[in-house]
């Protein structure tokens, strides 16, 4: 499969321009780049989302023109998005079956659940046919896409960051899949920034940058250092975090906040967190460790004061929270960078002015005396842009209209600005590329030089032992075990989010 | 070989959005004008005639004027609940609920005007706010969906006011409607009262606090999205609660000022549809509460219009369609001032 001088423009974006991608049969092509480099345009165009608007596409030597996604699957080219497109009250075989030409005109549920059977054993893709999708973790769903795409005969499979919603087990599964698939003679076409799991999978791989194709190599020739600096166009430092500058706030002695054995209920009303007693000191990076959904989002709830505790004590400063208050929480300097910031912490149809201000705008200037100043409010707006080196053009413009880096930073932004006391950041490199990646993580270095305690949840375990100073892993809603990050490694870390209790006194 | 395609942009400029608009309606009335001259009418000669008689002369711009006032409000009261992401359907039913009480004042207590109309205005607010209570905590306590609960009730207020008035309360001269009542809202210029410049006070007032204060930017934020909202420590409730209460009154008002200074008895059908034309007026406003004044004033314009093209002889029904067409295509054109055509060579 050949790509040649594929150009795609939006208003006022060049997306893609004069991109050459050459994928050979039997190969897993890996495609790196900074978010908005147009990797995801590039692929659009290849699955026949978008039309490009120069260049062509060439299968097994015949160009071809892709004006729907059917006619790309057709070709045997099937891509796995990132957020799956399945349905959720429909079982494993429904959804495989769905839309597919050579699914049986009059199918009963037996029929369809060996058909799926069959393809599962085929692909050698383990899935319960009869299981309904929205009882399957995110790594049974992803099988599920694979599978769809597979059963159509697929000879190139597009992944588009299949890692980001996996535990490093269901990840290792995904490898071994992938190595399968490619060994058959089929090509893989791997979509990432995480410059790890590139090394590890791909037989060779291609940078994109600003549109642009900066490079192909062979991955035994590569180095992560050199893939970041074709990626960033400048070399980044990926290292130890953990020294302080000079000047910088000592630890305090006394914990800023505290958690005594708290326990909290989830959604569902069960119990997500169950005594929980956790110190943070002013100055020091905790990390939480744990496959996402063991309690992590309860946990930065909590400890912001959205979600009431239903047995324990939370104490700031030493003095008992009388009730939770997320209002009163950030009053008294906690601020929170939420997991999911299109979804809790922005209002993604309002102006970038209304969400810049969400923390402060019930104190002087952005308002006095219950009035509202816009003008003010664009003004300390404007502050925050400036701070996240984010460049505006209209801050009256809804913010979904920013990238999602850029998002990031102004959120980052505001809770630092209030965070004076502890800053609970959830995943906060979570969907970024590199650059983004790196700002993010000097922020919180700075904000812990400056003297906050800092909560850093994420499920990269190099970037909690890169940052961290102590490192709590959650289980099931528990903590495991609170490890000095001088005296552990990540396969004792490893251990405890797969739920063994740290040997006490060992070591 | 050049083909054109559509590329949706996320934000229409104003400009844009103003020229789609303005087409969508001259669009709207020449294909209503075809048909009229299709059925040998001469849509040229029944134009003038519109505009003639709801601008020439001061009695077609108080018709318009009546008309205008219930409008702005009901419109403002579906408005506003959008702004805290509420659909009030029920506006029709909070306009007889305000209309009942301030009549219940009117009918059943003495007194001079200067206290009788302070009591009504606070009986129409009252009644509308009243109304729209149970689909409010519904909506608030147990996630009931306010468009089912208050469109329902809209039929419950309805022929409540049909049965006091045609029996109960009847006037023994007039068949269907309570007796004249005695307080008045005065008039200030022909038969237009004071209730116009009211609801457009009330109009900027919202807009003005939606805008300009802490409350309208918590109540903004609300709406938009309820988890960010929960996160910035807003009591979200309670801001729903009051918000909704707060379009329940203003179209309650709505039917007091009718009752008040338009109508002066309390008459089944006394709303004139003017809850569910307030829905329009919403939309066409795009729930900006400053935006309603302008869009009741083309509404009432259109409403007025079809009054005018009854007495030339067309039906109700044909008028009705060239209402429906007006406001179908505003809609596409709303949504075609987000699109623009691209043209690409192969």
């Amino acid at each position: 499969m050949q790509l040649r001088g594929i150009a795609k423009y939006f208003p006022g974006v060049v997306a893609n321009e004069n991109v050459h991608l050459e994928v050979m049969p039997g190969e897993i092509h890996a495609l790196l780049g900074e978010n908005g480099a147009g990797k995801s345009t590039l692929m659009n165009i290849l699955t026949g989302i978008y039309q490009p608007d120069a260049g062509e596409i060439i299968i097994d030597g015949y160009a071809k023109q892709f004006s729907t996604p059917v006619q790309a699957i057709a070709a045997g080219i099937g891509m796995v998005h990132q957020h799956f497109k399945l349905v959720q009250a429909f079982t494993v075989a429904e959804n495989i079956h769905l839309g597919w030409s050579d699914t049986p005109r009059r199918a009963s549920t037996h029929v369809l659940e060996a058909r799926t059977q069959a393809l599962a054993a085929r692909f050698n893709l383990a899935t319960r046919p009869g299981a309904r999708v929205s009882d399957l973790s995110t790594g049974e769903q992803q099988r599920v896409e694979i599978l769809r795409v597979l059963a159509r005969d697929a000879r190139v499979l597009i992944l588009d960051e299949p890692t980001a919603v996996l535990t490093p087990a269901e990840a290792r599964e995904l490898f071994k899949a992938l190595r399968v698939f490619a060994a058959a003679g089929n090509a893989v076409i791997f979509i990432s920034h995480k410059l790890d799991e590139v090394l590890e999978i791909s037989d060779r791989v291609s940078i994109l940058r600003g549109g642009r194709k900066i490079a192909t190599e062979n991955t035994a020739d590569c180095t992560p250092r050199l893939l970041a600096r074709r990626m960033v166009g400048r070399d980044i430092v990926l290292a130890d975090m953990r020294q302080r500058a000079p000047g910088a706030r000592p630890v305090s002695a006394t914990p800023v906040v505290s958690l005594e054995n708290v326990s909290a209920l989830g959604d569902g009303g069960h119990l997500a967190l169950s005594g929980i007693s956790l110190d943070i000191r002013a100055g020091e990076i905790v990390g939480i460790a744990g496959v996402a959904g063991n309690g992590q989002r309860e946990l930065s709830q909590v400890l912001t004061g959205i979600r009431p505790a239903s047995a324990g004590r939370i104490l700031i400063e030493g003095r008992e929270v009388a009730a939770s208050d997320p209002a009163a929480f950030a009053e008294s300097g906690i601020g929170h960078i939420p997991e999911d910031r299109l979804h809790s912490g922005l209002a993604p149809a309002l102006s970038i002015t209304v969400n810049a201000v969400m923390r402060e705008y019930r104190r002087p200037p952005v308002s006095q005396g219950g009035i509202y100043r816009p003008t003010a409010a664009t003004a300390l707006a404007r502050e925050i842009a400036a701070a996240a080196e984010v460049t505006i053009p209209d801050f009256g413009m809804p913010v979904r209209n920013l990238s999602g880096g850029n998002q990031q930073r102004l959120v980052a932004r505001r809770e630092i600005r209030i965070a004076s006391k502890v800053l609970v950041a959830a995943y906060p490199s979570r969907g970024l590329d590199v650059g983004a990646i790196n700002t993010m993580l000097r922020y919180i270095v700075e904000l812990r030089d400056a003297g906050a305690g800092i909560v850093l949840i994420s499920e990269e375990l190099e970037e909690l032992l890169n940052l961290s100073d102590r490192i709590a892993v959650l289980y099931e809603g528990k903590i495991m075990g609170i490890l000095d990050n001088d005296r552990t490694d990540i396969d004792e870390i490893g251990l405890m989010m797969g739920g063994r209790m740290r040997i006490s006194g060992a070591a | 070989m050049a083909t054109f395609r559509f590329q949706r942009i996320p934000s229409a400029s104003s400009g844009v959005a103003f020229a789609a608009r303005a087409a969508a309606i001259l669009l709207a009335l020449a294909v209503a004008g075809l048909i009229l001259a299709a059925t040998g009418a001469d849509p040229l000669d029944l134009g003038w005639q519109v505009i003639s008689a709801s601008f020439s002369s001061s009695f077609g711009l108080e018709d318009l004027a009546l008309l205008v006032t219930p409008l702005i409000l009901t419109g403002l009261s579906v408005a506003v609940a959008q702004q805290i992401g509420a659909w009030n359907i029920g506006a029709e039913g909070q306009f007889y609920a305000g209309a009942f009480g301030a009549a219940v004042v009117g009918l059943f207590v003495p007194g001079p005007p200067a206290f009788i109309l302070p009591a009504m205005f606070a009986a129409g607010l009252l009644g509308g706010a009243l109304w729209i209570l149970i689909p409010t905590l519904a909506r608030a306590y147990a996630n009931v969906n306010e468009l089912i609960t208050t469109l329902l009730l809209n039929f419950v207020a309805i022929l409540l006011v049909f049965y006091v008035s045609t029996s109960v309360w009847r006037d023994r001269t007039a068949n269907s409607a309570t007796p004249r009542m005695s307080a008045e809202i005065p008039e200030f210029w022909g038969s237009v009262h004071w209730g116009l410049p009211i609801a457009v006070l009330v109009a900027v007032a919202v807009g003005l606090c939606l805008a300009f204060s802490r409350w309208g930017y918590e109540v903004r934020l609300v709406g938009s999205n309820p988890s960010a909202a929960k996160y910035a420590g807003i009591p979200v409730r309670r801001h729903l609660i009051a918000v909704m209460l707060l379009s329940g009154a203003i179209a309650g008002l709505a039917g007091m000022l009718e009752v008040a200074g338009t109508v002066h008895r309390l008459q089944g059908g006394i709303s004139n549809n003017y809850g569910y034309l307030g829905i329009m007026v919403a939309v066409l406003a795009r729930s900006s509460a400053i935006g309603v004044i302008f869009s009741a004033a083309l509404m009432a314009f259109i409403l007025n219009s079809g009054i005018i093209l009854q007495t030339q002889g067309l039906t109700t029904s044909a008028v009705l369609a060239i209402t429906g067409l007006i406001l179908f295509l505003t809609a596409i054109g709303d949504e075609l001032a987000h699109y623009r055509i691209t043209r690409d060579k192969a």
